[in-house]
């Protein structure tokens, strides 16, 4: 008890003499409920009408979470449009402007010149699909990277265009079936590659490109963070599975994302001036069966004794192999920021001694 | 309320309005607290996960007090204990088991170090008195417990010391005397107990006398004596029955000469006169038993009963094992034993379904020895009150230990099922909440009928790797008779050993629910969640998705089908 004491005058006797005053109490009525009191800010809130177990929702959240409040958005037509905003309701905290499928990086450009006309700093944000990224407003994105906008650019991408009911984008992976790549007879899904958009983005020489994964929620919202304090575009892709077109149960979603990093078949680097800074090393790399395992999109390729299926597996091992050894994803020995390591917890948060 | 708006806007958040609760069609999120298997297994009914929660907060204090509210004497059980915690323990198949006893014993040494008080006060002047007879584990347990629930507490030990097999039998090299001595006298200076010391039941006082004083009457008499062992008849001449020899040892640091040993049984007795045999000089001490030794192969039923790290440091001292046998014939000469014939043996079911020892034909051996030790198991020293003794035990009629008189009950050894200083206590505690529960006129105490959280239900991509903590331990050529064998691991390594627990089944306060919920449907509150977690579930606004449970490290988060309550899963 004495120890505890001694110790308990020391401190207050440091307080007085370096500490700062102490907080004042929260005035009364700042939150009303629990809800309102949730120590992180809420720019995506409940009662969306995305579908259970949705990740772009959840990837649409945890960037809110950190781009922080005094952001605006340009949202291209999409699921994230729609479920969001179904009129009269909105689920935004942040002024948020509905563009059309093309033009979320053009109407961007827009805000973000309004907003340096009248001198304000709020940082403008547009958001797209996969669809509205790689295939349809592409162009608008790369005008807007060329143009050296200040804007963070986020694709949350589940590669295909969900919205309209699974036809495959550009984005769709290799063997994957969608509405309009079936698998059957014919062919085994996509018969084409997904883009590779990262290198594209990268080869307009912007400062800072990433890729990340709602699996991996800490190092995603990094990647927010470093790319909010940068001025000049950003660009950040955001794997994020969707439970009804990649067709996997809706308590997967984080599983199916972090299988997709740990085997390899999506990379989570960062790109700044066109030259790889960082990647985030995978532990334990798992064979791409454990992803496509998952998900029913990929069901004809699991078929056994199938020699086509066969094929496609050993081709989709192929691709995530060039990743893990053109990014160097494999890890060395045990890392505080490798894919086991992030995804550490200990009580209370993080494990001791981690930040 | 929704309001339409003039133009194509809309307000902010009014999206709040609509309810996607009532999109849940057949499950919703729980939480539920599951036993720590590490709990199930505890003999003393410790609550590890508790405590080791205590202290990764960092906060020893709180934890020995979490772990004194079911077990006084930690400090002694970190030391002699086998830890089936331990084994149970769900880490053994990410990178190995806590290391629960090392932990226990820090914080046992430590709250004797610093003078923790139990958190017990001293029970009404005129609160009810209970006798318990026996001053060994679980009397001790029983005491303290029945100041846990307001109770007063007479001891009656026949012999002049407290302790009971504690100190007469385990030897300094696991248990030192001064850290027995230290837990003892916590205790037994705790007000509201009273000790009568050289009083034993049947002699100097009689049953019927202590229940007519006291409000209840709690049996731990312990087994004193050793089983009569022969082979086919013979018996040598110069007989040592294993516990005997230990307790001689212990007193006056005396054993007998011998040249080569075979000790007999498969119990924690027989692994200390192994031991002490070996260090005493004897060429050779070879141990026969039933049993086998722990492996792959092995049922858990059929494993060895010693503490694990015992067999270990046995078999580092040379002390050779003959398991799945036993002693067919003596070879005398004389009334001495010259050597003895060894034969295979399983246990098998019986057409009964009962075990039945089943020897093999053709696998008997010589083995020339000059000393047999048995050590095949104790039982009541039944002197003064036979009639309650029924085959060398007390047997109770129901779990908490009742026996056929009114408010009389039975715990530890006695009971004949025991065997280890953990039950003992556990027997303590549950016999004095038996025995309140009846007094205050209440139903019995009701088990705990929670299910365990098994490996299979944690989600252990979120528990980093961590290696289990490595106990210093006296190099062989060093053990001698006095000095404890395995050493304190610190607090560093304690510290940092608690930060391992998986925390099975109870909330770890990590987040994940909340992050990961794609619909913000987890709220995060410490004070409003009254379920020892920091969450609550908006079910307004949860769409029964399922995330957070998979995503749930501990498996606190169970779905359950809509219409039940926050309990059981189905």
């Amino acid at each position: 008890m004495s120890v505890a004491n001694e110790r308990g005058e020391r401190l207050s006797e440091l307080r007085q003499k370096y500490g700062r005053e102490p907080l004042p109490p929260r005035a009364e009525g700042t939150a009303d409920t629990p809800r309102e009191a949730q120590p992180k800010f809420r720019g995506l809130d409940s009662g969306h009408r995305a579908c259970q177990g949705c990740g772009e929702a959840l990837a649409a959240r945890l960037v809110m979470e950190s781009a922080g409040p005094d952001v605006m958005i340009a949202n291209a037509t999409g699921c994230l449009e729609v479920f969001t905003t179904p009129w009269p309701q909105s689920a935004w905290r942040v002024p948020w402007v509905h563009s059309l499928f093309e033009n979320a990086a053009a109407v961007a450009s827009g805000m973000e010149a309004a907003m340096k006309a009248k001198g304000r700093n709020t940082k403008v944000l547009a958001f797209g699909g996969d669809g509205g990224t790689y295939d349809i407003g592409f162009q608008a994105l790369s005008g807007m990277l060329e143009r050296y906008h200040n804007i963070l650019y986020v694709c949350y991408d589940n590669e295909a265009y969900m919205n309209t009911g699974i036809q495959r984008s550009s984005s769709t992976p290799h063997s994957a079936t969608t509405t309009t790549s079936p698998a059957g007879k014919e062919r085994m899904g996509k018969r084409h590659l997904k883009k590779d958009l990262l290198s594209i983005i990268a080869a307009h020489h912007i400062p800072y490109s990433a890729s990340a994964s709602v699996a991996f929620p800490a190092d995603l919202q990094r990647k927010v963070r470093y790319a909010m304090g940068i001025d000049g575009p950003t660009f950040l892709v955001v794997h994020s599975p969707c439970p009804l077109g990649w067709r996997h149960a809706s308590a997967l979603t984080i599983e199916v994302a972090r299988r997709a990093v740990e085997c390899g078949l999506f990379p989570l680097v960062e790109v700044e001036r066109g030259a790889v800074t960082n990647v985030m090393p995978i532990r334990n790399v798992r064979p791409v069966t454990d992803y496509l395992e998952l998900q029913g999109r990929f069901a004809h390729l699991m078929k056994g004794g199938d020699a086509r299926a066969e094929e496609e597996r050993a081709h989709l091992q192929a691709l995530a192999d060039y990743n893990i050894g053109v990014f160097g994803l494999k890890g060395e020995g045990e890392d505080p920021v490798d894919t086991g390591g992030i995804a550490a917890v200990g009580r209370s948060g993080r494990p001791a001694g981690r930040v | 309320m929704a309001v339409l708006t003039r133009g194509a806007f809309a307000e902010p958040g009014t999206s709040l309005d609509f309810k996607t609760g009532n999109w849940r069609s057949t499950e919703k999120p729980s939480h539920y607290h599951a036993k720590a298997p590490c709990h199930a297994a505890c003999p003393a009914g410790e609550d590890q996960q508790a405590w080791f929660a205590k202290l990764q907060e960092g906060h020893p204090e709180a934890a020995w007090a979490e772990l004194v509210a079911a077990n006084p004497l930690p400090a002694v059980t970190g030391r002699v204990c086998p830890h089936p915690c331990e084994t149970a323990c769900n880490r053994a198949t990410l990178d190995g088991a806590l290391a629960i006893h090392n932990v226990e014993r820090w914080l046992g040494d430590e709250a004797i170090r610093f003078g923790w008080a139990y958190p017990v006060s001293e029970p009404a002047v005129d609160a009810p008195d209970v006798a318990i007879v026996g001053a060994g584990p679980a009397g001790i347990s029983a005491a303290y417990h029945c100041l846990r629930q307001g109770l007063r507490a007479t001891i009656y030990e026949a012999s002049p010391e407290t302790g009971g097999l504690m100190r007469s039998a385990i030897p300094r090299t696991r248990l030192p005397r001064d850290v027995l001595d230290a837990e003892l006298d916590r205790v037994l200076a705790l007000s509201g107990i009273t000790l009568e010391l050289r009083t034993r039941l049947g002699r100097d006082v009689s049953l019927d006398e202590l229940q007519h004083k006291h409000a209840g009457v709690l049996l731990a008499p312990g087994c004193q004596s050793g089983k009569a062992w022969s082979v086919d008849g013979a018996v040598p001449a110069d007989l040592h029955e294993g516990l005997h020899l230990l307790k001689d040892f212990v007193d006056h640091g005396a054993l007998p000469e011998a040249g080569d040993v075979i000790v007999h049984g498969g119990g924690n007795t027989s692994m200390d006169v192994a031991r002490l045999m070996k260090r005493s000089g004897a060429a050779s001490v070879t141990l026969v038993t039933a049993s086998g030794l722990p492996g792959p192969g092995t049922e858990p039923a059929d494993e060895i009963n010693v503490v694990p790290r015992e067999l270990e440091e046995a078999l580092e001292e040379g002390i050779e094992i003959i398991d799945h046998a036993t002693i067919n014939r003596l070879i005398m000469k004389g009334s001495r034993v010259t050597g003895v014939e060894i034969m295979s043996l399983r246990k098998l079911p019986g057409q009964d379904g009962r075990p039945h020892r089943v020897g093999f034909e053709g696998t008997e051996r010589v083995v020339s020895v000059d000393m047999v030790i048995p050590c095949i198991g104790e039982e009541v020293d039944a002197e003064g009150f036979a009639e309650l003794v029924d085959h060398g035990y007390l047997r109770p009629k129901d779990r908490l230990g009742r026996l056929n008189r009114d408010r009389v009950i039975a715990l530890g050894d006695a009971r004949g099922d025991r065997g280890t200083v953990a039950a003992a206590i556990g027997d303590g505690r549950l016999a004095v909440s038996a025995l309140a529960a009846e007094l205050a006129g209440q139903p019995d105490p009701a088990p705990d009928l929670r299910t365990e959280m098994k490996s299979a239900g944690l989600n252990t991509t979120y528990y980093d790797h961590l290696p289990r903590a490595t106990s210093p331990k006296r190099a062989v050529a060093e053990r001698t008779f006095d000095t404890e064998i395995e050493g304190d691991i610190g607090r560093a390594a304690a510290m940092a050993e608690a930060q391992r627990c998986l925390s099975c089944g109870n909330c770890l306060a990590c987040d994940n629910c909340w992050s990961f919920c794609p619909d913000n449907a987890v709220i995060k509150t410490v004070e409003l969640a009254l379920d020892g977690s920091h969450y609550l579930f908006d079910l307004d606004y949860c769409k029964g998705c399922g995330l957070c449970a998979h995503e749930c490290p501990t498996g606190f988060i169970q779905m359950v089908p809509e219409e039940a309550g926050a309990e059981q899963p189905a």
